[in-house]
């Protein structure tokens, strides 16, 4: 109970943000209402994604300061469970996406003890590694099809099926990922302020006196590191039925992870709001782009160009994001 | 027999060059602290230049190593006044991400220049030669002579830091920058000079590779990895913990041969079916997760 309440307490925010927060929520919930192209929906469902990959990439990355940079094996084992389990087994999401996300969890205890022993920079290089291992690996099992990928045809399980999540609609699919989003949102809000979210603040400002204070510094990461893990896990396995054919290359790849940490870093990572501001700038930008430069210009890798110019300015001149520059205008404007 | 002396021989030729493609990456953690995402990237820059310079030029891809050298020269010290010189004020992430930015800058704008295709070197004095030692080695001539040419280029380095003043200067950075600079020496334009020694050592190793190896926009990422698994192996900022170290990542590329060794020589069945070729450089970033997880130090390392 008291948990619940604390995830539907926003009260520490400006009134401000609150309104906007408002605004834009009540804004997504009705945006299917008006006419709209497909493009825009994939756009919408695209930005929702990685809103949620970014908010589970924040627990670790943000709150912890743990530079994770191989979450996409996470999307690749949530999004082949689901999608294996549909195709040979015939289980459906709702159970199959507990089971990925239970087996991405172990997964991530398995290698997160080795990898916690490790700092910085070393640990960066590490998830990475991890991350293409295991893409290696797939790419070669046959089982999951290796790299052809697998399909999920939408022939055989008759839309719309809410049960497997088959939809020929994008809109019903924009509704399930909401409603993931908004669940995301108050789990986030609980998470900062729980008891694990103060000790990884603290971790993050200064890992030795955390210990000193008697804090489990290597558990409190490994926990906040499963956090993610579910996070992300649970997205890979909705990808898995949005798209409906998924293989290693564009789950699993490390640009996905890059993207997943982009999210946060350029919104503002450590922030309850950075992920989804990140995504909301990141994601339109890419897909308009990609639309306007790449396929009609001609242009390939443009669209690439001009986001990494942006990741490139952000981490020079505003390592805090978007929110950490709204925060130093409030900071002049009260003094 | 012939097979695994012939794997470890190959292993040997090409951890010389991969060796060098590290160099470029210790020297500049060395210096300054800083891990280059985009290390792979400034190696397909070396081979496009080499491979360039010899079509356009008309001249055998071997002599285009000054042109190479002189470009990742120019990279490096561009790179670091433009962009790195403002991520050193940031935190780690803020350093780790831009320069990630950094290596999809490069890759792309690579990508839109000289699209998507493989390209490599098909005429030279050395392409296509080898020599066929005996007791089951063939060298090709291209790989000796690269791996030849990395060894001195990795002698000149090595001079380079520890007989010259600017060796020294380097260290001096490297060990305590503010002391240095309290000492007189130019810190910042030091900093510059590791970029730009580093961009060109591993741009001449690019532009070596290129006589064996062809080159698209999105080679970078796995010599990325490999560069990391050798400075982690050899220890961050070791110069000759590097050179033993690319020995070893060489023959770990070199698995699949000894996997095909052990399998005739076991006649056993269930090892042949392992498609092992595909694993090829899985081993080198299991080997860096080891590495790190073991002995963060590395070899030769002297920073933690």
């Amino acid at each position: 109970m008291e948990a619940i309440k604390n995830a539907l307490d926003f009260s520490d925010f400006p009134r401000v943000d609150m309104f906007v927060a408002g605004a834009v929520s009540i804004g997504l919930i009705v945006f299917p209402i008006f006419p709209h192209s497909s493009f825009a929906m994939a756009t919408m469902i695209q930005f929702l994604m990685f809103s949620l990959y970014g908010m589970g990439w924040n627990t670790i990355g943000g709150y912890g300061g743990q530079v994770d940079l191989g979450k996409a094996q996470y999307v690749g084992i949530g999004a082949y469970t689901t999608a294996v389990m549909l195709i040979r087994w015939d289980i459906p999401f709702w159970f199959s996406m507990p089971i990925g996300v239970c087996l991405s969890v172990g997964w991530s205890f398995i290698i997160g003890y080795p990898l916690f022993r490790l700092k910085g920079h070393y640990f960066a290089i590490a998830t990475i590694a991890t991350s293409l291992v295991l893409k290696d690996l797939f790419e070669v099992w046959d089982f999951v099809g290796a790299a052809r990928g697998l399909e999920i045809s939408p022939i055989k399980y008759p839309p719309p099926d809410f049960m497997r999540l088959i939809f020929r609609e994008d809109i019903y699919y924009f509704y399930v990922i909401l409603f993931f989003f908004f669940i995301g949102i108050l789990y986030i809000n609980w998470f900062r302020k729980s008891r694990l979210g103060f000790q990884l603040r603290s971790i993050k400002d200064n890992e030795d006196v955390a210990r000193s204070l008697g804090i489990n510094v290597h558990w409190a990461k490994i926990k906040t590191y499963a956090i993610a893990t579910a996070f992300v896990s649970m997205v890979g396995s909705f990808h898995a039925c949005y798209i409906k054919s998924i293989e290693p290359e564009d789950t699993m790849s490390l640009d996905i992870s890059i993207l997943i940490a982009l999210m946060a870093m350029l919104g503002g990572a450590g922030s309850l709001w950075g992920p989804i501001i990140g995504a909301g700038i990141l994601i339109p930008l890419k897909s308009y782009l990609k639309e306007w430069l790449g396929a009609q210009a001609g242009l390939v890798g443009i669209d690439l160009i001009l986001y990494a110019i942006i990741i490139m300015l952000i981490s020079a001149f505003e390592p805090r994001g978007v929110w950490g520059i709204v925060e130093k205008l409030r900071r002049r404007k009260r003094n | 027999m012939d097979i695994l002396v012939g794997s470890i021989f190959a292993g040997l030729l090409i951890g010389m060059i991969l060796a060098l493609v590290a160099l470029g990456l210790t020297i500049i953690f060395g210096v300054m602290d800083i891990v280059n995402f985009a290390h792979g990237e400034f190696l397909m820059i070396g081979m496009y230049t080499g491979l360039l310079t010899a079509q356009g030029l008309g001249i055998d891809p071997l002599f285009t190593l000054p042109v190479a050298a002189v470009v990742g020269f120019l990279l490096g010290v561009i790179c670091y006044f433009g962009f790195i010189k403002f991520l050193l004020r940031g935190p780690m992430v803020a350093q780790l991400l831009g320069t990630f930015g950094l290596m999809l800058f490069l890759r792309n704008l690579a990508l839109l220049i000289f699209g998507s295709e493989d390209r490599a070197v098909h005429s030279g004095i050395l392409v296509g030669k080898s020599f066929d030692v005996g007791m089951g080695i063939i060298v090709p001539a291209t790989k000796l002579a690269a791996a030849g040419l990395s060894v001195a280029a990795f002698l000149g380095v090595w001079l380079l830091m520890n007989r010259t003043k600017i060796g020294k200067a380097l260290t001096a950075t490297a060990l305590n920058a503010q002391g240095a600079r309290y000492m007189g020496i130019p810190t910042e334009r030091m900093n510059a000079l590791a970029w730009g020694v580093g961009g060109a050592s591993v741009t001449i190793a690019g532009a070596l590779l290129v006589n064996f190896w062809s080159v698209n926009p999105f080679i970078g990422l796995l010599f990325t990895m490999i560069a990391f698994a050798i400075v982690a192996l050899g220890g961050f900022g070791s110069i000759p913990g590097a050179f033993f170290a690319g020995l070893v990542v060489g023959i770990i590329t070199e698995i699949p041969g000894f996997w095909d060794f052990f399998s005739y020589t076991f006649d056993a069945d269930w090892m042949m079916n392992v498609p092992m070729t595909s694993f090829k450089y899985m081993w080198v970033y299991v080997a860096y997760f080891v590495i790190v997880v073991l002995r963060p130090r590395g070899l030769f390392g002297w920073k933690q």
